[in-house]
C-alpha cells in the first residue's frame, strides 16, 4: 500500500515537476515571444515609417512627373513659338534689308538733292549779283551815279578797291581815265590803244584776266574789261588789287565782267545821250 | 528822323511773326544786294544809310538783327555798334558787321565794338544767310 502510495506520490511529483518544467518552458517561450512581438512591433513601426517615406517619394515623383509633363508641354509651346519667331525674324530681316536699301537710296537721293540745292543756291546768288549790277547800272541817267554804281559793283560784288574807268578818245586813239578809286596819283591817265594790258584789251575787245600769282605787271592789274557798244569798244574798266580775303576771280566774276562789258557801256552811253538831250532842251 | 524804308512793305496780316532785319549801308548797290539776298527768306527788311540813322532806326523799330557796313559817313559801323551796345533799348540786338577788310585787326576792332559776328565783302549769299539764321535763331 505504502509502495503504491509512494509510487503515486512520485508520479505526482514527476507530473508536478513536468508541469513546472513545462510551465517554466512555457513562460520562457512566452517571454521570448514577448521579446519577439516587441521586436516585430519595432520592425512594424520602422516599416510603417518606410512606407510613409516611400509614399511621400511616390507622391513627389507623381508631382515631378506632372511638372515634367507640364514643362514638356511648355517646351513644345516655346519650340513652336521659336519657329514662329524665327519665321517672323526672317521676315523682319528681309524687311530690314529692303528698308536699308531704301534708306541708302534715299540718302543718295538726299545727297544729290543737297548738291543740287547748293548748286541752285550758288546759281541764285550769282544771278542775284548779275541782277543787282544790271538793275543798279540802268537805274539812273545820271553819269556820276552810273560811275559811282560801277565803283560800288567793283567793290561790293567783285571785291576790289582799286579800279579805273577809261573812255575811248577816238580822235587821239587813247583811253582816258575818267574816274578811279583806290589808285595813287601815278595812275595812268591816258593809255594809247594797244599799249599795255589795258590798251591791248581795248584793241582786241577781249576781257583780260590775270592768271593767279602772275607778276605785278601794269601796276598789279588783275582784270581789264573793255566796254562795248554794238561790238565797238567805247572804254575799259581796269581792276587792280583784290581785297585781301578775295583769293581770285570766280565764274560769277567772269559773268559780271561780261555783263559790265555791255551794260556799263550802255549805261554810260545813255547818260551822255540824256545829257545831250537835256542840253538841247536847255538851248531851245 | 529818318523813316526806314521797308524792302518788303509794312507788316501785313500773317507777317507779324516775321523777324525784322535792319540793313545799313551807304552804298545803294550793297544795300540792294543784301536785301535781294535776304528777301528770299521770310524776313521783314528795314534799311538805313549810315551809322547815325542805324541807331535811330534800331531804337524805333527794334529789329531782331542788324546787318551793318563798317565804312559809312557821319558814323562808322564800329561807332554805331558801340552806341547800339551802350543803349538799354538796343544792346540786346545782335549786330553783324559787313567789312571790306577781313584782316585780324579789323575783325578785332569789330568785336571790340560789341558786334556779334562779321561777314566780308564781296558778300557770299550762303554765308550771309547762314549767319543771319544763326543769330536770329539765338
Amino acid at each position: 500500500m505504502k509502495d503504491s502510495r509512494n509510487g503515486h506520490g512520485a508520479y505526482v511529483r514527476k507530473v508536478q515537476e513536468g508541469t513546472q518544467s513545462f510551465t517554466h518552458d512555457l513562460l520562457g517561450e512566452m517571454e521570448r515571444l514577448h521579446v519577439l512581438v516587441a521586436s516585430l512591433q519595432v520592425e512594424k513601426e520602422t516599416l510603417h515609417d518606410k512606407t510613409r517615406g516611400i509614399q511621400q517619394v511616390l507622391s513627389a515623383n507623381e508631382a515631378l512627373r506632372a511638372l515634367a509633363a507640364s514643362l514638356e508641354a511648355e517646351m513644345n509651346r516655346l519650340h513652336e513659338q521659336v519657329v514662329t519667331l524665327r519665321a517672323a525674324n526672317e521676315r523682319y530681316e528681309s524687311e530690314h534689308a529692303r528698308l536699308s536699301a531704301q534708306l541708302d537710296r534715299t540718302r543718295a537721293e538726299s545727297q544729290s538733292y543737297s548738291s543740287r540745292y547748293a548748286e541752285i543756291e550758288t546759281q541764285n546768288s550769282n544771278l542775284a549779283n548779275l541782277y543787282v549790277a544790271s538793275y543798279r547800272l540802268h537805274g539812273t541817267l545820271d553819269r556820276k551815279e552810273v560811275i559811282d554804281t560801277l565803283q560800288e559793283i567793283i567793290a561790293n560784288l567783285i571785291g576790289s578797291e582799286e579800279a579805273g574807268l577809261y573812255e575811248l578818245n577816238e580822235g587821239k586813239q587813247t583811253l582816258e581815265l575818267i574816274a578811279s578809286f583806290g589808285l595813287g596819283p601815278d595812275a595812268q591817265r591816258s593809255v594809247p590803244l594797244g599799249s599795255g594790258r589795258v590798251g591791248q584789251a581795248a584793241t582786241s575787245g577781249e576781257i583780260f584776266v590775270a592768271e593767279p600769282g602772275a607778276s605785278e605787271l601794269d601796276g598789279g592789274l588783275t582784270a581789264c574789261i573793255p566796254l562795248k557798244l554794238d561790238g565797238k569798244v567805247t572804254g575799259a574798266v581796269a581792276i587792280y588789287r583784290l581785297l585781301p580775303q578775295k583769293s581770285g576771280f570766280e565764274e560769277v566774276d567772269r559773268e559780271l565782267f561780261e555783263l559790265l562789258a555791255t551794260h556799263a557801256a550802255t549805261a554810260l552811253y545813255c547818260t551822255s545821250l540824256h545829257a545831250r538831250l537835256r542840253a538841247q532842251e536847255v538851248a531851245r | 528822323m529818318h523813316t526806314p524804308r521797308r524792302a518788303v512793305g509794312g507788316p501785313r496780316e500773317g507777317e507779324r511773326m516775321k523777324k525784322k532785319i535792319l540793313c545799313v549801308d551807304d552804298s545803294r548797290t550793297a544795300l540792294f544786294m543784301v536785301t535781294t539776298i535776304l528777301k528770299k527768306e521770310p524776313y521783314e527788311i528795314v534799311t538805313a544809310h549810315d551809322g547815325q540813322q542805324a541807331v535811330e532806326v534800331a531804337s524805333a523799330e527794334r529789329p531782331d538783327l542788324i546787318l551793318m557796313d563798317v565804312i559809312m559817313p557821319r558814323m562808322t559801323g564800329f561807332e554805331a555798334c558801340r552806341e547800339l551796345k551802350q543803349r538799354e533799348d538796343t544792346k540786346a540786338i545782335p549786330v553783324i558787321l559787313v567789312t571790306t577788310r577781313g584782316e585780324e585787326e579789323n575783325v578785332e576792332t569789330g568785336f571790340a565794338s560789341g558786334c556779334n559776328d562779321y561777314v566780308t565783302k564781296p558778300i557770299n549769299a550762303q554765308e550771309l544767310l547762314a549767319k543771319v539764321r544763326d543769330h536770329i535763331a539765338n
